[in-house]
């Protein structure tokens, strides 16, 4: 009988979602709730701070905002009179940018990192431009590999120069600091143990500095 | 008695139809629910890719590919870095092809369950979406643990691949591919004897093989047309030759077979996969790629076998760090031309059927 036939069919795909009634939900009610974001998750862009003088990693030699295919990274360094650069402003339109990664992996000097960071929607695209103080103060818990030389000419001067900023550091928040959140508690204890042996130039074997 | 007579009328289906998988415009002139004729309207989705990588350097052009086909941008990458490779002749390390391989049927399997809960909830049944999804849902996280985007990921790059696998992706990857292998009965339990899916789609918008072929249809879609055609078997690329696996086929060409085909193609897949895993070599992901990458003078073609059929890119390089031209080749736009062929005489509720059975994403046919 072709109906009888139809009807087991029916009652077998009905036996397959049946198997679900017994079993608890697992939706993540989101605002207090949150899903902890892989490592290598590509959210918004940071800037780093060494870790002892709590001064910027980035030197300013703009290979990040060639790296970018939108556009969205704007450095300003100009060069002093010895061809030295020094960082002036160094802003990110997160409105342009596409979250690709290039910038990270462009980046010799462990300056930008990409972070697991989403939240940062707001209804103003003005606001979607971060400037580098905001950038940087975000950029102050999220733990990374240094992986600079040691004795790169740039790390020296960079330790010897009186450090003038850091003092103010802890005082002034960013305006707009929607996107504290979710980060992955820092262990500052694995950071001498590169998990991947990338061979891209950026993830050699290197201790702290 | 006055005279009694039907007039034709135009029916306006789309762009924003949800079956229509995207924004494509069907204008149908239809004589009751029969179909006369069929003029898909496309351009709707047009982002200008080629245009945009002429500006671009040849990395910079991969994030941008990502777009070109979202739903596999795994093999965008893939065909845009091979075709580079090919045209600077860069030698990929063994690691990296295997990982090629392994991200390109893992976006392949994500990519047919797609199809497998979209096609049937155009069809009418919700609970195969769900299924589908959940299951996509380990692969999304696999690429997300690996290159950190579940989408566009950026993550296959001319010499070989961005990053290394994290520690935790192969235990993972291995429970993942067990539990898709497992969840297949239950995909083919939910619908392949069901007796609405039958009527929907059995001897529903019969494609056949040279009708395809003249079309320039390719993949699983012209697999169950019975034409035996795969690019990883027939114009080998990477590593596919070293592995165990057959090529699916079907015969009938209707609805219902190209959505056994894509079924086949799950489990050819895990095979795939499985096998690359064991014999995974060490050694280094990436060889080493000027960041001012600049092939020499000439042009390329590559092509793969993608979900959706054959995805080609054409370079042409005139010997700086940017692409004189770049041209796209997807499998979507020749299955769009096919389907007024193939959907004209039939009722509008079967056009729904065979729009989703070609698995057509509009993104791929715009560009």
């Amino acid at each position: 009988m072709d109906i009888v036939k139809d009807i087991k069919n029916l009652l077998a795909g009905m036996g397959i979602t049946g198997k679900h009634l017994g079993r608890h939900a697992i939706t993540i009610q989101y605002p207090e709730e949150k899903w902890t974001m892989p490592e290598r998750s590509r959210g918004i862009v940071v800037l780093l701070s060494d870790k002892k003088t709590g001064e910027l990693n980035c030197t300013g030699c703009e290979l990040c905002m060639r790296a970018c295919p939108t556009g969205a990274i704007m450095v300003h360094a100009p060069r002093d009179e010895k061809k030295k650069r020094h960082l002036k402003a160094f802003t990110i339109d997160f409105s342009l940018c596409c979250f690709c990664g290039l910038c990270e992996d462009a980046c010799n000097f462990c300056a930008l990192k990409m972070a697991p960071m989403y939240e940062f929607s707001t209804d103003d695209k003005e606001s979607l431009t971060w400037d580098m103080k905001t950038l940087q103060e975000i950029g102050r818990d999220v733990d990374y590999v240094d992986t600079r030389k040691k004795k790169k000419p740039v790390k020296k001067t960079e330790a010897a120069k009186p450090a003038g900023k850091p003092a103010d550091k802890s005082a002034d928040k960013p305006p707009d600091k929607s996107a504290e959140p979710a980060l992955p508690e820092a262990k500052p204890a694995t950071e001498d143990e590169p998990t991947t042996d990338q061979p891209s130039g950026n993830e050699t074997k290197e201790g702290e500095q | 008695m006055p005279d009694l007579r039907t007039e034709e009328f135009v029916v306006n289906m789309g762009p924003h139809h949800p079956s229509t998988h995207g924004v494509c415009r069907l204008i149908l002139t239809m004589d009751g629910e029969k179909v006369l004729k069929i003029v898909p309207v496309v351009g709707y989705l047009h982002r200008s890719l080629e245009k945009i990588c002429e500006n671009r350097t040849y990395p910079q052009c991969i994030p941008i590919l990502d777009r070109f086909e979202y739903v596999t941008a795994m093999s965008c990458n893939y065909v845009f870095s091979l075709a580079a490779e090919r045209l600077a002749e860069i030698e990929v390390p063994e690691r990296a092809e295997y990982l090629r391989v392994i991200m390109l049927e893992l976006n392949r399997i994500a990519s047919h369950l797609i199809f497998y809960g979209v096609t049937a909830m155009d069809i009418g049944a919700l609970t195969p979406f769900l299924y589908g999804l959940r299951e996509r849902e380990m692969i999304m996280d696999l690429f997300e643990m690996t290159c950190g985007q579940r989408l566009t990921f950026n993550y296959i790059r001319i010499g070989g691949v961005a990053k290394d696998i994290p520690a935790e992706f192969i235990p993972y990857c291995r429970k993942t591919v067990s539990v898709i292998r497992e969840k297949l009965n239950d995909y083919e339990g939910l619908l392949n004897e069901n007796p609405i899916w039958l009527v929907r789609n059995k001897n529903i918008g019969v494609l056949p093989p040279d009708v395809g072929i003249a079309y320039g249809v390719s993949g699983p879609s012209l697999r169950a047309s019975g034409v035996d055609y795969d690019l990883r078997r027939d114009d080998p690329y990477s590593i596919y030759d070293r592995f165990d696996w057959k090529v699916a086929t079907r015969s009938n060409g209707d609805c219902y077979d190209r959505y056994l085909v894509r079924l086949d193609e799950i489990k050819q897949s895990v095979r795939i996969i499985e096998q690359a895993l064991d014999g995974l070599p060490e050694g280094p992901v990436k060889a080493k790629v000027s960041p001012n990458f600049k092939p020499p003078e000439g042009e390329t073609y590559a092509r793969v076998e993608n979900s959706r059929g054959e995805l080609g890119v054409y370079i042409q390089s005139d010997g700086t760090k940017k692409p004189y031209r770049v041209k796209t080749r997807g499998g979507s736009f020749n299955q769009l031309q096919v389907l007024p062929v193939i959907g004209t005489g039939g009722l509008i509720a079967d056009l729904v059927a065979i729009f989703a059975s070609l698995d057509i994403i509009l993104p791929e046919v715009d560009r």
